[in-house]
């Protein structure tokens, strides 16, 4: 009689635990009773094997000074546009690689978003929330991770080259926070073992024996998870070589641009390639309050080239199809242009882009006003923003996880799918 | 009025025009309605404990039977009515190695385990009960599992992360066992500050923020969850967002203030002005830029609205400053809420308390999650749930008697082998299994692997890291939340390579008095020493093929250092150690 009011939560466990017990449960398989719609969701959306690098331009990249030039305007800048490969779609001149790759992407003018400051801004735009006291809410990287990634693989699933932003697994769980790579590559605290490998298959074996006799009597699913999680780490240990960018560097320097972001850009491209879902990689920092223009002038022209070199490698590879590269900052620029040749933090009007996984190259969606201080058409708010990307990711974006008793759906409540940009 | 409001308040904007005058009567009729209703349906599930509550005695006849056997009845009849098989009852090694973690946040030592598994008196668990209740660590653990009901591992607000003061008071609370209810009154009305007293450290979380202090203190003392009816009236329960704006505006009044500086602490203080009031204009979706709102009364859940005296002729509102201790107000609304909330003729919260108590030793609630015990989630034991609740009244909230029928219980007593494969059956058919948490593994590691003994007679730091040798902050941040969003344990990546590649060796040490010590001298035979190596760490002997298997593999070795680190670092990281079983 009260099974049916208890059982919500039972569900979602066994849920997370189903792919577990399968593989690592040998004798112990239980009968899992019926699965619920999430699961079946989570598996077909895994088939189709959709991955995401997200180009974090941390501190707000300025929309002027890349893809919403405003020529001739009191707020147009230093800088001039330059013709891109799509007709009518002009760039800035600081983004020539990129502006042959106008085709591939997809730019939303018209971004409205209400955070202003970075921690606030940051927090949104790898959540799709504003930050509130009682809700930990998840990292686009966690639910891609939930929802994409596999159980049983070397490299994990939720991966950060110079992240930013610490929300992290959020109420998702442990199982799902990032690992979070240096700006130099190097790999997170604790990743790798000192210990010479015949010592560390002895301790293995040995702990591996006390593990074993454990789960085999306690039948439980807690220490199946912990084994699990276990073998993931060990794992990892034969996984290094796919964060090894160095000897294929030289042969790539040239198409991602000889540059740190390049470098990281190339790591992500290897990581998707591997199987990974989500990448994030990061570039800091745009926060130009002063000298705006010369800190695009040494920021943009790398990061273009990195960007262009990683869509067209993804393309050769034939990754472009079911990889998604958003790219986009928490915030955008003020079109003022302050005493100090600076500009501000601004969320009325600002620019983002997505390319590949189905979004539709070339085309621009939305527009801000000739001065570019307000959305003339089409406003895309953060939610707006974060729904079609998990749709475009196969991931419906009204899927519902539970804090406590409250469930969240992955985009905020009354988000909408941006259709037009998704083929 | 309005100043102090405009802010906190984003939505629901400042009071005046009439638009939403016929929807408030509309939301006001409704919500009688539903009160009768909800009002019913509580006093059918609070059954028996109407009956005490209202008297406020103990009722003449009452049945007498200890606790601990209606515990063990109750849940015999569900087995029963299930037809689900109880598992058998635990070994003496299990218990104690589970209630020494329940009760006092760490595992026994080796000579404790020896002694309590040589002990032949009908009564040991009893004593070792006892023993537990009256350790210092008690307070300590308990302190440390309120502190996050209380603030979890990432409080909100400013400075939080600094609760040495309310940390202590917890702590305070629980050596002298004052019952639950004077405590959270105190906790609630915040009297002093949050370094010499202490309670205000809670307020100050959501300082200016009285809807998210809403949300939070509902649910932790009251098991009720408001937080739907913020932004529209709840979808199934019968909350409306006027029950919400209603508790709010006890809060809305609240004002922290810096009152000085101690110890490198800033000293929080929580004033409360004598005006201002929460303003409502209705669901979140139907806000408009420039919509005004109406004042909201402080509202009882399911009672009455405040009555309040009214200000005296000229009240002039005091100025709230920095370094200055705050003045009462005329008349304190969040007093009036704590004593309310506290009262044993409360609705909710003997039972919210109950039902998180007895989560704290059998996995889950009477009532799960524990903190949502609305009428559509019904117990799975509601005779149960009445019985503790009224228990915990007729003895004036003493928690530590609670706990001691809990864990006196044959119930919590069974063993951990299920068929279930649950960490926690719903059916409490066998017992449950929790991660020990960061302040206790580490604890545990060092009672297990001596390396407190082998350090005892070093002089004590001033302000001990609580998980020496190790991090803290490597600690929090592997262990802190080994959970997800509904309290389950979820294994992660980056704990393991913790475990496997961080700092564990420097626990494992080889001085006098340590386990590495201790089982390197060659002057007993490897059997004793596996058999030490077990019963220090797991507190239990190991098996026959546990200790062939590591026998062989410490017997090979000329020089076994290299091999005893290994074998104490496989028991440390192992499940057996990483859980309370």
């Amino acid at each position: 009689m009260s099974t049916l009011l208890h059982s919500s939560e039972h569900l979602s466990r066994r849920a997370l635990l189903k792919g577990i017990v399968a593989t690592a449960a040998g004798g112990v398989v239980m009968n899992w009773g019926a699965l619920t719609h999430l699961d079946a969701l989570a598996d077909e959306v895994k088939k189709r094997g959709k991955r995401c690098i997200y180009l974090f331009m941390n501190g707000g990249a300025s929309q002027f000074e890349t893809l919403d030039m405003k020529p001739g305007r009191p707020t147009g800048g230093l800088f001039r546009p330059i013709a891109s490969n799509v007709a009518g779609t002009q760039v800035c001149e600081l983004m020539p690689k990129m502006a042959r790759q106008m085709d591939q992407i997809a730019v939303i003018r018209s971004m409205r978003t209400s955070e202003v400051d970075h921690p606030g801004g940051i927090y949104l735009m790898h959540t799709g929330y504003r930050p509130t006291a009682n809700v930990r809410f998840p990292e686009i990287g966690a639910i891609v991770a939930k929802y994409q990634g596999r159980e049983g693989t070397d490299l994990p699933n939720f991966i950060k080259i110079f992240g930013h932003g610490g929300a992290g697994g959020g109420f998702l769980g442990p199982k799902y926070l990032p690992f979070e790579i240096s700006p130099e590559g190097q790999l997170p605290t604790f990743s790798a073992s000192s210990m010479e490998p015949a010592r560390e298959l002895k301790r293995h074996e040995v702990r591996a024996f006390l593990e074993d006799r454990y789960v085999r009597e306690r039948q439980s699913e807690v220490a199946l998870m912990h084994r699990e999680s276990y073998e993931a780490a060990r794992r990892l240990q034969n996984a290094h070589q796919a964060f090894k960018v160095d000897q294929e560097w030289d042969k790539y320097k040239a198409l991602y641009g000889d540059s740190a972001f390049g470098k990281r850009c190339l790591l992500a491209r290897r990581l998707v390639e591997a199987g990974v879902p989500f990448v994030e990689v990061g570039q800091s920092s745009y926060d130009s309050h002063a000298d705006n223009f010369a800190w695009h002038k040494g920021l943009v022209p790398p990061m273009e080239h990195a960007w262009a070199g990683l869509l067209t490698d993804l393309k050769e590879r034939g990754l472009f199809d079911n990889t998604l590269v958003i790219w986009a900052g928490e915030i955008g620029r003020t079109p003022q242009i302050n005493n100090r040749a600076g500009r501000d933090h601004y969320v009325r009007s600002w620019t983002t882009a997505l390319a590949g996984c189905g979004v539709k190259g070339g085309m621009v969606y939305g527009a801000s006003d000739e001065d570019g201080y307000d959305v003339k058409d089409n406003p895309v708010t953060e939610g707006d923003f974060f729904a079609t990307i998990y749709q475009a990711l196969s991931i419906d974006p009204k899927t519902e996880n539970l804090t406590g008793v409250r469930p969240v759906p992955l985009a905020p409540f009354g988000s909408k799918v941006v259709t037009e940009l998704l083929s | 009025m309005k100043t102090l409001l405009a802010k906190p308040f984003r939505s629901p904007v400042v009071a005046r025009g009439g638009c939403l005058r016929a929807f408030l009567r509309r939301a006001a009729s409704g919500f009688a309605l539903m009160a009768m209703a909800f009002a019913i349906m509580l006093a059918m599930m609070l059954g028996v404990v109407a009956g005490p509550l209202a008297g406020g005695a103990r009722t003449a006849g009452a049945d007498e039977r200890p606790l601990r056997d209606v515990i063990d009845a109750e849940l015999s009849l569900g087995w029963q009515r299930e037809k689900v098989e109880p598992a058998a009852a635990a070994t003496d090694a299990e218990f104690l190695r589970r209630v020494s973690l329940d009760l006092t946040g760490v595992v026994p030592t080796y000579d404790e385990t020896v002694a309590h598994l040589n002990d032949q008196a009908a009564d040991k668990r009893a004593r070792l009960i006892e023993r537990l209740f009256n350790d210092p660590r008690f307070a300590r653990h308990q302190a440390d599992l309120w502190d996050l009901i209380l603030f979890g591992r990432h409080p909100p607000g400013y400075d939080t992360d600094k609760r040495d003061g309310i940390q202590r008071w917890l702590r305070d609370q629980f050596t002298a066992n004052r019952p639950y209810d004077q405590w959270v009154r105190e906790l609630l009305r915040a009297e002093g500050n949050s370094v010499e007293q202490g309670p205000p450290m809670y307020y100050v979380q959501y300082r200016n923020q009285p809807e998210d202090l809403t949300e939070v203190v509902t649910q932790t003392f009251l098991g009720v969850q408001l937080q739907c009816a913020r932004c529209h009236d709840h979808p199934f329960e019968s909350w409306k967002q006027l029950d919400f704006y209603g508790v709010a505006g006890f809060f809305a009044r609240l004002q922290v203030v810096d009152v000085g500086k101690k110890d490198g602490l800033t000293m929080f203080a929580v004033g409360e002005k004598s005006t201002g009031d929460v303003l409502f204009t209705g669901p979140a979706k139907e806000q408009m830029p420039g919509k005004k709102g109406e004042p909201v009364k402080p509202k009882f859940l399911l009672g009455e609205a405040l009555a309040e005296p009214a200000l005296p002729e000229g009240f002039k509102e005091p100025k709230l400053e920095n370094n200055k201790p705050p003045p009462a107000p005329q008349f304190s609304r969040k007093d009036q809420f704590a004593d309310w909330a506290t009262r044993p003729d409360n609705p909710f919260f003997a039972r919210a308390v109950a039902n998180r108590v007895w989560a704290q030793y059998f996995g889950r609630g009477l009532v799960h999650p524990v903190d949502n015990m609305s009428p559509s989630n019904v117990p799975s034991h509601p005779a149960l749930l009445d019985a503790l609740a009224k228990w915990l009244v007729e003895h004036q909230f003493d928690l530590k008697g609670y706990m001691r029928e809990l864990v006196s219980s044959r119930s919590y007593a069974l063993s951990s082998r299920g068929k279930t494969g649950e960490a926690s059956p719903l059916w409490f058919q066998h017992a449950r299994t929790r991660p020990l948490s960061a302040e206790e593994l580490a604890e545990s590691w060092r009672v297990a692997t001596g390396y407190d003994d082998a350090n005892k007679d070093k002089p004590a730091e001033k302000k001990p890291n609580r998980f020496r040798p190790l991090t803290d902050g490597y600690m929090l941040r592997f262990f802190g939340q080994p959970t997800n969003g509904v309290g389950d344990f979820q294994g992660g990546l980056a704990e393991h390579l913790f475990l496997n590649n961080g700092q564990l060796g420097s626990v494992i040490v080889s001085a006098p008095g340590s386990l590495l010590a201790t089982l390197a001298k060659p002057d007993q035979p490897w059997e004793a020493r596996v058999d030490r190596l077990f019963l220090q760490m797991l507190n239990r002997p190991p098996e026959t093929d546990e200790r062939d298997r590591f026998v062989a593999l410490l017997a090979a070795e000329k020089d076994p250092a290299e091999r005893l680190r290994d074998a104490i670092w496989a028991l440390m990281t192992c499940s057996e150690f990483r859980f309370n079983h």
